[in-house]
Protein backbone atom coordinates (compact mmCIF):
# COMPACT_ATOMS: atom_id res chain seq x y z
CA UNK A 1 0.00 0.00 0.00
CA UNK A 2 1.15 3.48 -0.81
CA UNK A 3 1.99 5.21 2.47
CA UNK A 4 -0.06 8.25 3.34
CA UNK A 5 1.82 11.47 2.88
CA UNK A 6 0.23 13.39 5.71
CA UNK A 7 2.62 16.27 5.32
CA UNK A 8 1.61 16.74 1.67
CA UNK A 9 -2.06 16.62 2.71
CA UNK A 10 -1.44 19.15 5.45
CA UNK A 11 0.45 21.45 3.12
CA UNK A 12 -2.31 21.23 0.50
CA UNK A 13 -4.97 22.06 3.12
CA UNK A 14 -2.94 24.95 4.48
CA UNK A 15 -2.22 26.32 1.02
CA UNK A 16 -5.94 26.23 0.15
CA UNK A 17 -6.83 27.61 3.59
CA UNK A 18 -9.04 24.66 4.49
CA UNK A 19 -10.42 25.13 8.02
CA UNK A 20 -12.18 21.83 8.24
CA UNK A 21 -12.62 18.86 5.95
CA UNK A 22 -14.06 15.39 6.00
CA UNK A 23 -14.07 12.40 3.67
CA UNK A 24 -15.98 9.21 4.38
CA UNK A 25 -19.37 7.70 5.17
CA UNK A 26 -21.48 10.36 6.82
CA UNK A 27 -24.10 9.67 9.50
CA UNK A 28 -26.73 11.83 11.12
CA UNK A 29 -24.66 12.20 14.30
CA UNK A 30 -21.45 12.89 12.37
CA UNK A 31 -23.18 15.78 10.54
CA UNK A 32 -24.09 17.23 13.94
CA UNK A 33 -20.63 16.70 15.45
CA UNK A 34 -18.77 18.21 12.50
CA UNK A 35 -21.35 21.02 12.50
CA UNK A 36 -20.58 21.79 16.15
CA UNK A 37 -16.84 21.80 15.41
CA UNK A 38 -17.50 24.13 12.48
CA UNK A 39 -19.46 26.53 14.68
CA UNK A 40 -16.64 26.56 17.23
CA UNK A 41 -14.08 27.31 14.51
CA UNK A 42 -16.23 30.11 13.12
CA UNK A 43 -16.57 31.60 16.59
CA UNK A 44 -12.80 31.36 17.17
CA UNK A 45 -12.33 32.90 13.72
CA UNK A 46 -14.53 35.80 14.92
CA UNK A 47 -16.96 35.40 12.04
CA UNK A 48 -19.98 37.70 12.24
CA UNK A 49 -23.02 35.86 13.68
CA UNK A 50 -24.89 36.24 10.37
CA UNK A 51 -21.94 34.88 8.32
CA UNK A 52 -21.43 32.03 10.78
CA UNK A 53 -25.10 31.11 10.50
CA UNK A 54 -24.96 31.17 6.69
CA UNK A 55 -21.85 28.96 6.56
CA UNK A 56 -23.39 26.54 9.03
CA UNK A 57 -26.71 26.54 7.15
CA UNK A 58 -25.06 25.82 3.81
CA UNK A 59 -23.03 23.02 5.38
CA UNK A 60 -26.21 21.48 6.88
CA UNK A 61 -28.22 21.67 3.64
CA UNK A 62 -25.36 20.19 1.59
CA UNK A 63 -24.69 17.27 3.91
CA UNK A 64 -28.37 16.51 4.56
CA UNK A 65 -29.01 16.55 0.80
CA UNK A 66 -26.21 13.98 0.39
CA UNK A 67 -27.66 11.79 3.16
CA UNK A 68 -31.20 11.97 1.74
CA UNK A 69 -29.98 11.10 -1.74
CA UNK A 70 -27.82 8.16 -0.62
CA UNK A 71 -30.72 6.79 1.47
CA UNK A 72 -33.20 7.24 -1.36
CA UNK A 73 -30.83 5.42 -3.77
CA UNK A 74 -30.09 2.65 -1.27
CA UNK A 75 -26.34 3.28 -1.67
CA UNK A 76 -23.93 1.15 0.35
CA UNK A 77 -21.60 2.81 2.86
CA UNK A 78 -18.81 3.20 0.30
CA UNK A 79 -21.01 4.92 -2.29
CA UNK A 80 -22.72 7.02 0.39
CA UNK A 81 -19.43 8.70 1.30
CA UNK A 82 -19.29 12.46 1.31
CA UNK A 83 -16.35 14.80 0.81
CA UNK A 84 -16.82 18.12 2.59
CA UNK A 85 -14.48 21.09 2.99
CA UNK A 86 -14.85 24.54 4.48
CA UNK A 87 -12.14 27.02 3.48
CA UNK A 88 -11.37 30.74 3.11
CA UNK A 89 -10.74 32.26 -0.29
CA UNK A 90 -8.31 35.09 -1.18
CA UNK A 91 -10.97 37.71 -0.33
CA UNK A 92 -11.49 36.04 3.07
CA UNK A 93 -14.93 34.76 2.13
CA UNK A 94 -15.93 31.36 3.45
CA UNK A 95 -16.21 28.65 0.81
CA UNK A 96 -18.31 25.58 1.60
CA UNK A 97 -17.83 22.64 -0.78
CA UNK A 98 -19.19 19.14 -0.89
CA UNK A 99 -19.00 16.18 -3.22
CA UNK A 100 -20.72 12.81 -3.49
CA UNK A 101 -21.52 10.02 -5.91
CA UNK A 102 -24.76 10.33 -7.87
CA UNK A 103 -26.31 8.46 -10.77
CA UNK A 104 -24.98 10.08 -13.96
CA UNK A 105 -28.44 11.20 -15.11
CA UNK A 106 -29.25 12.77 -11.74
CA UNK A 107 -25.87 14.48 -11.80
CA UNK A 108 -26.61 16.05 -15.17
CA UNK A 109 -29.96 17.31 -13.90
CA UNK A 110 -28.29 18.76 -10.80
CA UNK A 111 -25.67 20.61 -12.84
CA UNK A 112 -28.42 21.98 -15.11
CA UNK A 113 -30.43 23.08 -12.06
CA UNK A 114 -27.41 24.84 -10.55
CA UNK A 115 -26.88 26.61 -13.90
CA UNK A 116 -30.52 27.74 -13.85
CA UNK A 117 -30.03 29.11 -10.33
CA UNK A 118 -26.94 31.01 -11.51
CA UNK A 119 -29.08 32.90 -14.04
CA UNK A 120 -31.51 34.10 -11.35
CA UNK A 121 -31.24 37.24 -9.25
CA UNK A 122 -32.01 37.37 -5.51
CA UNK A 123 -35.69 38.25 -6.04
CA UNK A 124 -36.20 35.38 -8.48
CA UNK A 125 -34.43 32.98 -6.13
CA UNK A 126 -36.71 34.07 -3.30
CA UNK A 127 -39.82 33.57 -5.44
CA UNK A 128 -38.65 30.11 -6.55
CA UNK A 129 -37.79 29.22 -2.95
CA UNK A 130 -41.21 30.24 -1.67
CA UNK A 131 -42.90 28.32 -4.47
CA UNK A 132 -40.89 25.18 -3.66
CA UNK A 133 -41.71 25.61 0.04
CA UNK A 134 -45.44 25.61 -0.80
CA UNK A 135 -45.31 22.30 -2.67
CA UNK A 136 -46.90 19.38 -0.79
CA UNK A 137 -44.54 17.32 1.36
CA UNK A 138 -44.60 14.24 -0.84
CA UNK A 139 -43.99 16.24 -3.99
CA UNK A 140 -41.22 18.13 -2.25
CA UNK A 141 -39.56 14.87 -1.22
CA UNK A 142 -39.67 13.54 -4.77
CA UNK A 143 -37.99 16.63 -6.16
CA UNK A 144 -35.20 16.00 -3.65
CA UNK A 145 -32.48 18.57 -3.49
CA UNK A 146 -34.56 21.48 -4.87
CA UNK A 147 -35.38 23.40 -1.70
CA UNK A 148 -31.93 22.84 -0.18
CA UNK A 149 -30.16 24.06 -3.32
CA UNK A 150 -32.40 27.13 -3.52
CA UNK A 151 -31.61 27.89 0.12
CA UNK A 152 -27.87 27.49 -0.52
CA UNK A 153 -28.07 29.75 -3.60
CA UNK A 154 -29.86 32.42 -1.56
CA UNK A 155 -27.18 32.35 1.16
CA UNK A 156 -24.32 32.59 -1.34
CA UNK A 157 -22.68 35.88 -2.26
CA UNK A 158 -21.56 34.48 -5.65
CA UNK A 159 -23.08 31.96 -8.06
CA UNK A 160 -22.87 28.32 -7.02
CA UNK A 161 -20.30 26.25 -8.90
CA UNK A 162 -21.05 22.65 -9.78
CA UNK A 163 -19.10 20.01 -11.64
CA UNK A 164 -19.58 16.40 -12.62
CA UNK A 165 -16.94 13.72 -13.21
CA UNK A 166 -18.06 10.43 -14.69
CA UNK A 167 -17.15 7.31 -12.73
CA UNK A 168 -17.82 3.60 -13.29
CA UNK A 169 -21.23 1.83 -13.02
CA UNK A 170 -23.25 4.70 -14.48
CA UNK A 171 -22.31 6.94 -11.56
CA UNK A 172 -20.61 10.30 -11.39
CA UNK A 173 -18.96 12.45 -8.73
CA UNK A 174 -20.97 15.63 -8.23
CA UNK A 175 -19.32 18.54 -6.50
CA UNK A 176 -20.83 21.80 -5.41
CA UNK A 177 -19.22 24.92 -4.02
CA UNK A 178 -20.79 27.99 -2.41
CA UNK A 179 -19.08 31.25 -1.44
CA UNK A 180 -20.57 33.01 1.59
CA UNK B 1 -49.59 12.21 32.18
CA UNK B 2 -51.73 15.07 30.99
CA UNK B 3 -51.81 14.65 27.21
CA UNK B 4 -52.78 18.31 26.81
CA UNK B 5 -49.32 19.46 27.82
CA UNK B 6 -46.37 19.40 25.48
CA UNK B 7 -42.87 19.35 26.92
CA UNK B 8 -40.03 18.35 24.61
CA UNK B 9 -36.46 18.87 25.79
CA UNK B 10 -33.90 20.24 23.35
CA UNK B 11 -31.20 18.16 21.66
CA UNK B 12 -28.14 19.28 19.70
CA UNK B 13 -30.24 19.65 16.55
CA UNK B 14 -33.76 20.25 17.87
CA UNK B 15 -35.35 23.05 19.92
CA UNK B 16 -36.97 22.84 23.35
CA UNK B 17 -40.76 22.99 22.96
CA UNK B 18 -43.43 23.67 25.60
CA UNK B 19 -47.13 23.75 24.96
CA UNK B 20 -49.16 25.05 27.91
CA UNK B 21 -52.81 24.20 27.33
CA UNK B 22 -54.15 26.31 30.24
CA UNK B 23 -52.48 29.57 29.23
CA UNK B 24 -52.67 28.81 25.49
CA UNK B 25 -48.96 29.46 25.00
CA UNK B 26 -46.73 27.43 22.72
CA UNK B 27 -43.05 28.23 23.18
CA UNK B 28 -39.94 27.07 21.31
CA UNK B 29 -36.29 27.91 21.89
CA UNK B 30 -33.08 27.03 20.06
CA UNK B 31 -31.83 25.66 16.77
CA UNK B 32 -33.75 23.24 14.59
CA UNK B 33 -31.96 21.20 11.96
CA UNK B 34 -32.98 17.54 12.24
CA UNK B 35 -32.81 15.47 9.04
CA UNK B 36 -36.52 14.81 9.15
CA UNK B 37 -38.21 17.66 10.95
CA UNK B 38 -41.68 16.12 10.78
CA UNK B 39 -40.59 13.34 13.18
CA UNK B 40 -40.40 16.18 15.72
CA UNK B 41 -42.96 18.71 14.49
CA UNK B 42 -45.86 16.36 13.71
CA UNK B 43 -46.68 16.23 17.44
CA UNK B 44 -46.48 20.04 17.66
CA UNK B 45 -48.73 20.44 14.62
CA UNK B 46 -51.21 18.00 16.21
CA UNK B 47 -51.11 19.92 19.51
CA UNK B 48 -51.93 23.18 17.69
CA UNK B 49 -54.74 21.51 15.71
CA UNK B 50 -56.22 20.00 18.89
CA UNK B 51 -55.99 23.25 20.83
CA UNK B 52 -57.62 25.30 18.06
CA UNK B 53 -60.31 22.66 17.68
CA UNK B 54 -61.11 22.07 21.39
CA UNK B 55 -60.65 25.55 22.84
CA UNK B 56 -62.07 28.96 21.96
CA UNK B 57 -59.36 30.82 23.89
CA UNK B 58 -56.48 32.71 22.19
CA UNK B 59 -53.33 30.91 21.10
CA UNK B 60 -49.99 32.64 21.48
CA UNK B 61 -46.61 31.49 20.15
CA UNK B 62 -43.47 32.68 21.94
CA UNK B 63 -40.51 31.80 19.73
CA UNK B 64 -36.79 32.20 20.35
CA UNK B 65 -35.77 30.05 17.45
CA UNK B 66 -32.38 30.58 15.82
CA UNK B 67 -31.17 28.59 12.85
CA UNK B 68 -33.76 26.49 10.98
CA UNK B 69 -32.90 24.09 8.17
CA UNK B 70 -35.25 23.94 5.18
CA UNK B 71 -36.98 20.86 6.57
CA UNK B 72 -37.82 22.76 9.79
CA UNK B 73 -38.89 25.84 7.82
CA UNK B 74 -41.42 23.66 5.98
CA UNK B 75 -42.78 22.36 9.30
CA UNK B 76 -42.99 25.87 10.82
CA UNK B 77 -44.81 27.06 7.72
CA UNK B 78 -47.42 24.34 8.33
CA UNK B 79 -47.90 25.64 11.89
CA UNK B 80 -48.28 29.26 10.70
CA UNK B 81 -50.77 28.08 8.05
CA UNK B 82 -52.92 26.59 10.83
CA UNK B 83 -52.77 29.90 12.69
CA UNK B 84 -53.66 31.81 9.53
CA UNK B 85 -56.71 29.59 8.92
CA UNK B 86 -57.83 30.09 12.54
CA UNK B 87 -57.34 33.85 12.21
CA UNK B 88 -59.46 33.89 9.03
CA UNK B 89 -62.21 32.23 11.08
CA UNK B 90 -62.05 35.02 13.64
CA UNK B 91 -59.85 33.32 16.25
CA UNK B 92 -57.30 35.25 18.27
CA UNK B 93 -53.82 34.00 17.41
CA UNK B 94 -50.46 35.73 17.67
CA UNK B 95 -46.73 35.17 17.33
CA UNK B 96 -43.89 36.88 19.17
CA UNK B 97 -40.53 35.99 17.63
CA UNK B 98 -37.62 37.12 19.83
CA UNK B 99 -34.11 37.47 18.43
CA UNK B 100 -30.67 38.60 19.55
CA UNK B 101 -30.09 41.98 17.88
CA UNK B 102 -26.53 40.93 16.92
CA UNK B 103 -27.89 38.34 14.51
CA UNK B 104 -30.08 39.96 11.86
CA UNK B 105 -30.37 36.64 9.97
CA UNK B 106 -32.89 35.46 12.53
CA UNK B 107 -34.99 38.61 12.02
CA UNK B 108 -34.86 38.05 8.24
CA UNK B 109 -35.98 34.46 8.68
CA UNK B 110 -38.90 35.55 10.87
CA UNK B 111 -39.77 38.32 8.41
CA UNK B 112 -40.12 35.82 5.55
CA UNK B 113 -42.68 33.89 7.59
CA UNK B 114 -44.50 37.08 8.57
CA UNK B 115 -44.91 38.08 4.90
CA UNK B 116 -47.39 35.23 4.44
CA UNK B 117 -49.38 35.90 7.63
CA UNK B 118 -52.13 38.45 8.29
CA UNK B 119 -52.46 37.79 12.04
CA UNK B 120 -50.55 39.63 14.78
CA UNK B 121 -46.88 38.68 14.23
CA UNK B 122 -44.18 40.62 16.12
CA UNK B 123 -40.43 40.35 15.62
CA UNK B 124 -38.72 41.60 18.75
CA UNK B 125 -35.02 42.30 19.28
CA UNK B 126 -33.38 41.69 22.63
CA UNK B 127 -29.89 42.55 23.85
CA UNK B 128 -27.81 39.91 25.60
Amino acid sequence: MESLDLLAMREAYNRQRVMLCFNGPISRSLIEEIGTALRNYLQADQAKPSAAMDVFGVYIEMTQNIRHYATQQGFNEQDASATVAIARDEDNHYVVSSGNLVMLEDGRKLVAFVETLASMDKAQLKAAYKEQLRKPRTEGAASGAGLGLLDIARKSSACLRASLHEQTDGKAFFSLSAVI
Amino acid sequence: MNTSELNIPSTQSTPAIQGDWQTGILAMQGDSYPENSFELFDQVIQWVERYLNDEARPLKLELTLLYLNTSSIKAMMDIFDLLEDAHQQGRSVSVNWHYDNRNERVAELAEEFREDCTFDFSILAFEE
